[in-house]
Parts: structure tokens; C-alpha cells; sequence
């Protein structure tokens, strides 16, 4: 998540892409950066997926990813 | 004294405590998109397909990748993001 | 406040020479049941068979019994301290502990030393641990892993420059700069209409990296620029290249050690340099005045960080910009103006006050535009070697101001619009060609002197300056 803050102290609009499992460590972190970026969570596990998995993972976080970058989101 | 460092606000206290996320554009209309792999494994399967959609919505898209996952970006990548591209994505964290 | 047991207190440190010495007196007391508690700011081993000994490394009991020295001894009596004595000294000793022949063999009396407590920064750090310090500010906290200075960029709180962590610490001493209390409000400050209280000028002064002797200037700096003469808010939002200027006379000038003279204008200085950086300060984080926001300017100047000096008084010969205005010499005054930038004037061969100021007036004309003569205003600073050519003919400050207006005027046929609508400009221009008109309105040319005593050059301030928008001075309290 420093990335996307740094990205966005550069000027680019950030999104991270995190699995579910990560909800919990994600916020503790953000809370001392004092800062909360753009998340889009997807279920957990990642690792086992096959390719057919990860693009349908893919299909279904697409809209939320824009909603996340976009005002009209 | 092992006190945690605390400071003081300076400004007016008009903004939240916790820094706003840069402003989202309008419309995403010509906007370029630059896909971060973080390089762990099943990302690129994921953010082929992104960008397959994103394409498909005429949009432009970059492709960066991180050395390492548990690193920061090298200033070099992110100076590089910010060049080209209007909004980054990076994936995929777990 | 903390309570401590009736009886004796004595409080030491192993690295004090005097309390090395009377080791064996503290035994000695530690002897008498009950009688005595020992606090070691430096060495829980320390003082060695003495009954009771509480580690003060913390300095959290130093701090609440107020100790000054070491070795100190207080008798507390009923819930309260009745006598206290510093230093090592037989008969106060004795006479406080009710007790004979303390310290045998030993010299009668030694001078302490300086209790930990008293150490550089100590008390700041003592007050908002264990002292309950109260600030209305917002607290900020700093993650472990986090750099301080880092996150003062991340939250747009500097002018571009690293600043200085506002630490409660560090507020606190600056809040010590002042007899005025935290909440008291200085003013509404633009363009976000927000008031700014001392804490506030504190925590920005801070930022800037101000000593917290500088602080009365700063507190007075920041109530000038916010009287409606000086406009501020047109100040912050104009597309002009215009900074507040910050100018300061009288004793407190010295006191601070502020610069007059050698690169006035430029860096070096930490008085000069910081003050003026926490007004700039102070606009953009209290009052949101930021540029590409509210701030339009065009160009900017280096000013913007900060632009503060002090006016020479040296000399005698011509009366300060404060004199001038109905101060005495014992006052100390901060003046605001609006200035651009520092252009100079460079005549090294005039020899005669009337070539000098021939000098002068048309650098003084070619102001902004040579055709205006609206909204421009100047300090002319007169260097130490232009200025002895004025001493040395015997011109006063009034007499260069008198000898210089009929060459500051200007044909109305080549008259400029200024940034407002001047109609009568205008119709002037039209009917009578050939009159003339003067390129400072009464009061909006300024002479001042500063610079090194190498140069024979004076310098040129231009800024906004019209009948309703001028210079702002105001005395520095404390």
C-alpha cells in the first residue's frame, strides 16, 4: 500500500488489488499511515488458482476496480 | 524516554485526520492505465485479463513489474508510472 | 500534583562530585528508621547502603519536587514540603534533619551541581510527559517505522523545504518565547477565514525553525499582515509576484541577531530567514493560502519562502523607517509590505547627491512599467556607501524624498492602465497629453537603509501599494 500512496503523492490515481485474507493487516496499516487507499479485495486463496480461476477472479473484480478510480464509483 | 513521537497539527484542522485519496477523475475517458505486478505468483494470469478489458474500453495500458514482491517499487518504476500513466493498478497481494 | 511520605528526601546523582562525597551522610540519615527516601537520577546503585533508594532516571519524582540542584534535601511534613537545602552544608543539614554530627571529617560545605532535569530540553520533554500538558491542537502520531520529517511533506504542511517536526515538545518551548497564552487568538487569517490562535503561530514557528525568542516578532509579524491596510488576502491571491516583507526595528533586532547589513536580503541568517518562513507558514497551513490553489501567482518570487530583515540603524544620521513613523528608539516594531524581489541600482562613480538620485529616478520610473504609476509602490534601500553620500552633503532622508519627486513624474500621454480601472487616467491621458503625474502616489516610495558596508549600489523593493493598501507597522510585545 506505499506504493499506491507514493503513486498518489505523484499524482497518479491508485488501486491496490489485495486477497480478502489481507483485509484485517491492510487496515492496521493504513491506520499508521494515516492514509486509506483504494482497495479492491478478492477471495482468498491465490496461489492454487488455475489460469481459467484467476480470469474469472479477474472478470468479477473488473467493475469494482474501476468504481475505485473513477468519481462516478 | 521512550515516548512514540507525536506532532502537533499546524493547519486549520478542516481536513480529516486520515490524508483524503487523490481526487478521481470524472470520467475515465483517455485515461492511461499502468498495471503494477508486484510478482508473486498468479498475478500476471490476473492482470492479462485486466488488461484485456481495460483494451477492450480503448483505454492504454503499461505493463511494470516489481523486482521483488516484499520490497517497495524502485523510485526509477514509480517516476516511470507516474510518466506514463493517469491511474496505476497493482496486483495482486495475498 | 504528586504526593510524597513525610520525612526526608534527598535527591542525587552519581556523576556529582558533591554527592559522591556525602555518601556516607545519606547512610547516616538511612540509619534513622523511616527517616529517609533517596531518588538517583543517574545510578539505581547509587548511593550505596541508603536505605531506600528509588530509581529517578525517569525524572518523573525530579520533575514534580521541582529540583533545581543536586544534592537537595526537603523535609516533608504533613503531606507538604516545609524546608529544602542545596548543596552539601553541615549546619543546614543538621538544622533540617534534627540530627548532630553529620558528614565527620568531611569539608562543612560544597556547591552542588545542576540537576538532570535541567539539561537542554529536559523540561519541555519533563512538562508533557509527567506535567499534564494540554494543547488544542490536533496530536498526530508518528508510526515507529515512520519519518517524522517525511510525513510533514506527506501531509502538505511544508513550503517545498524540509521542516522541522512540530513535537509537543518543541511547541512548548516555542509557547515559552511569549508572556501571551496558547488560546489566545491573534486574527482571522485568509483566505480560509480561519482564526489563529499563539498555539497555532507556535507549532508553524516551530516548523519554520524558530527560537522561541523569536517568537514576539513572529506573534506581531502575523497580527500586521492581517490588518485590512496591508491586504493580505490580495496579497496571497494576486498573480502578481508579491510576498509579504517583513521589517524589523528597534532593540529587538540586535537582541536576536537579526541582519542589517552584509547579504541582507539573502541567506544565513536564522532570525531573518525563519521568521519570515513561519508568516509564509502560518498563511498555508492555518489559513490554506497554497499555491495553485488560492495562490495564483504568475511567478512567484524566492520571497515566498520567506522575506524578513532588519533595517540598519546604525550610524544615526538618518532616522529610522519606525522613527519616521511616530515610534521611539526604545520600541521595537515589525513593518509589512509587499515586495517582488530585490532589483538593484548600481552608480559608482556618482560623487554628489544630485548625480545619485539622477541615479535613482529612472531605475525608480521603469518600475512595474515605465507608464504606470498605479498600484506600484517601492523601498528604495540605500546602501552604507550611497548613504554616506547624503550624510557627507548633509541631505536628510526628507530632503532625498523632496529632491527625488519632481523626477519621479510621468507624462500622462505615456500613462499605463494599472491592474485596476483608472478612469481619471484615462481621461487625463486624452485631454492633457503633456501633464505630468507622479509615478508614487504620496507615501507609496519608502526609503530605508541596509547592506554591507562594501557596495556603492542601493536595491529597489517594487510591490502593490495604492491609497487603500499600504505598509503595516506594529510594536513587538513579548
Amino acid at each position: 500500500m506505499h506504493d499506491i500512496r507514493d503513486l498518489e503523492d505523484r499524482g497518479v490515481v491508485g488501486v491496490g488489488i489485495v486477497s480478502a485474507e489481507f483485509s484485517t493487516a491492510a487496515a492496521a496499516q493504513n491506520a499508521s499511515l494515516g492514509y486509506d487507499p483504494a482497495v479492491v479485495f478478492i477471495p482468498h486463496p491465490i496461489q492454487d488458482r488455475t489460469d481459467e480461476e484467476m480470469r474469472a477472479l479477474a472478470d468479477q473484480a473488473f467493475d469494482a476496480i474501476i468504481r475505485a478510480v473513477s468519481a462516478s464509483g | 524516554m521512550t515516548n512514540a513521537t507525536v506532532l502537533l497539527d499546524p493547519t486549520a484542522e478542516l481536513s480529516p485526520v486520515m490524508r483524503p485519496r487523490l481526487a478521481r477523475p470524472a470520467s475515465l475517458e483517455g485515461r492511461r492505465f499502468g498495471l503494477l505486478d508486484i510478482n508473486k505468483a498468479r498475478g500476471d494470469v490476473f492482470l492479462d485479463r485486466i488488461e484485456a478489458l481495460l483494451v477492450r474500453r480503448g483505454h492504454t495500458v503499461h505493463r511494470y513489474r516489481k523486482p521483488r514482491f516484499s520490497i517497495l517499487a524502485p523510485t526509477e518504476l514509480k517516476q516511470q508510472i507516474a510518466a506514463q500513466c493517469d491511474i496505476a493498478v497493482e496486483a495482486l497481494a495475498d | 500534583m504528586k504526593q510524597f511520605p513525610d520525612g526526608l528526601i534527598a535527591v542525587v546523582k552519581r556523576d556529582c562530585p558533591t554527592c559522591a562525597l556525602i555518601e556516607p551522610v545519606l547512610r547516616q540519615l538511612a540509619a534513622q528508621d523511616g527517616l529517609l527516601t533517596v531518588y538517583t537520577q543517574d545510578d539505581p546503585a547509587f548511593p550505596a547502603g541508603a536505605g531506600t533508594v528509588v530509581d529517578d532516571r525517569e525524572l518523573e519524582n525530579s520533575y514534580h519536587l521541582g529540583v533545581a540542584f543536586v544534592p537537595t534535601l526537603i523535609r516533608v511534613r504533613d503531606g507538604s514540603e516545609a524546608e529544602r537545602a542545596y548543596g552539601w552544608d553541615r549546619s543546614e543539614w543538621e538544622a533540617l534533619s534534627k540530627l548532630q554530627g553529620l558528614g565527620a571529617g568531611l569539608p562543612a560545605s560544597r556547591p552542588g551541581c545542576g540537576s538532570r532535569t535541567q539539561e537542554p530540553g529536559m523540561r519541555a520533554r519533563l512538562t508533557v510527559r509527567f506535567g499534564g500538558a494540554i494543547f488544542a491542537a490536533r496530536s498526530i502520531p508518528v508510526a515507529p517505522s515512520a519519518d517524522d520529517i517525511e510525513l510533514c511533506y506527506e501531509r502538505g504542511w511544508t513550503d517545498g523545504l524540509p521542516v522541522v517536526p512540530p513535537t509537543r515538545e518543541r511547541v512548548l518551548e516555542m509557547l515559552e518565547g511569549t508572556t501571551r497564552k496558547p488560546q489566545d487568538v491573534i486574527g482571522v487569517i485568509p483566505p480560509d477565514r480561519v482564526e489563529c490562535s499563539v498555539e497555532k503561530a507556535a507549532i508553524n514557528a516551530v516548523m519554520a525553525g524558530c527560537k522561541p525568542e523569536y517568537f514576539p516578532v513572529v506573534l506581531a509579524a502575523i497580527e500586521a499582515a492581517l490588518v485590512p491596510e496591508f491586504g493580505l488576502h490580495g496579497v496571497i491571491c494576486t498573480t502578481n509576484a508579491v510576498a509579504p516583507v517583513i521589517m524589523v526595528n528597534g532593540p529587538i533586532a540586535r537582541r536576536i541577531g537579526m541582519n542589517a547589513r552584509e547579504n541582507v536580503f539573502g541567506q544565513g541568517n536564522r532570525a531573518n530567514a525563519t521568521i519570515g518562513r513561519a508568516l509564509q507558514l502560518v498563511v498555508r497551513n492555518v489559513g490554506g493560502g497554497r499555491p495553485g490553489e488560492i495562490d495564483r501567482a504568475c511567478f512567484g518570487t524566492p520571497g515566498k519562502y520567506s522575506f524578513c530583515f532588519a533595517e540598519d540603524e546604525s550610524g544615526g544620521a538618518w532616522e529610522s523607517y519606525a522613527l519616521e513613523k511616530g515610534y521611539s528608539k526604545q520600541a521595537s516594531t515589525v513593518t509589512l509590505f509587499t515586495g517582488d524581489g530585490v532589483a538593484p541600482i548600481i552608480d559608482q562613480s556618482a560623487r554628489t547627491p544630485e548625480e545619485l538620485i539622477g541615479s535613482y529616478a529612472p531605475c525608480l520610473r521603469a518600475l512595474y512599467h515605465p507608464g504606470q504609476v498605479v498600484d506600484v509602490a517601492a523601498f528604495l534601500v540605500v546602501s552604507p556607501e550611497h548613504a554616506r553620500i547624503f550624510h557627507q552633503a548633509g541631505w536628510s532622508k526628507q530632503k532625498v524624498k523632496d529632491e527625488l519627486r519632481p523626477l519621479l513624474q510621468v507624462r500622462s500621454r505615456d500613462l499605463k492602465r494599472g491592474f485596476g480601472v483608472d478612469d481619471d487616467a484615462e481621461r487625463l491621458k486624452r485631454e492633457s497629453p503633456d501633464a505630468c503625474v507622479p509615478k508614487f502616489r504620496s507615501g507609496t516610495l519608502n526609503i530605508i537603509r541596509a547592506g554591507g558596508s562594501a557596495g556603492l549600489f542601493s536595491a529597489m523593493i517594487s510591490g502593490l501599494g495604492s491609497i487603500t493598501i499600504g505598509p503595516v507597522t506594529r510594536e513587538i510585545g513579548t
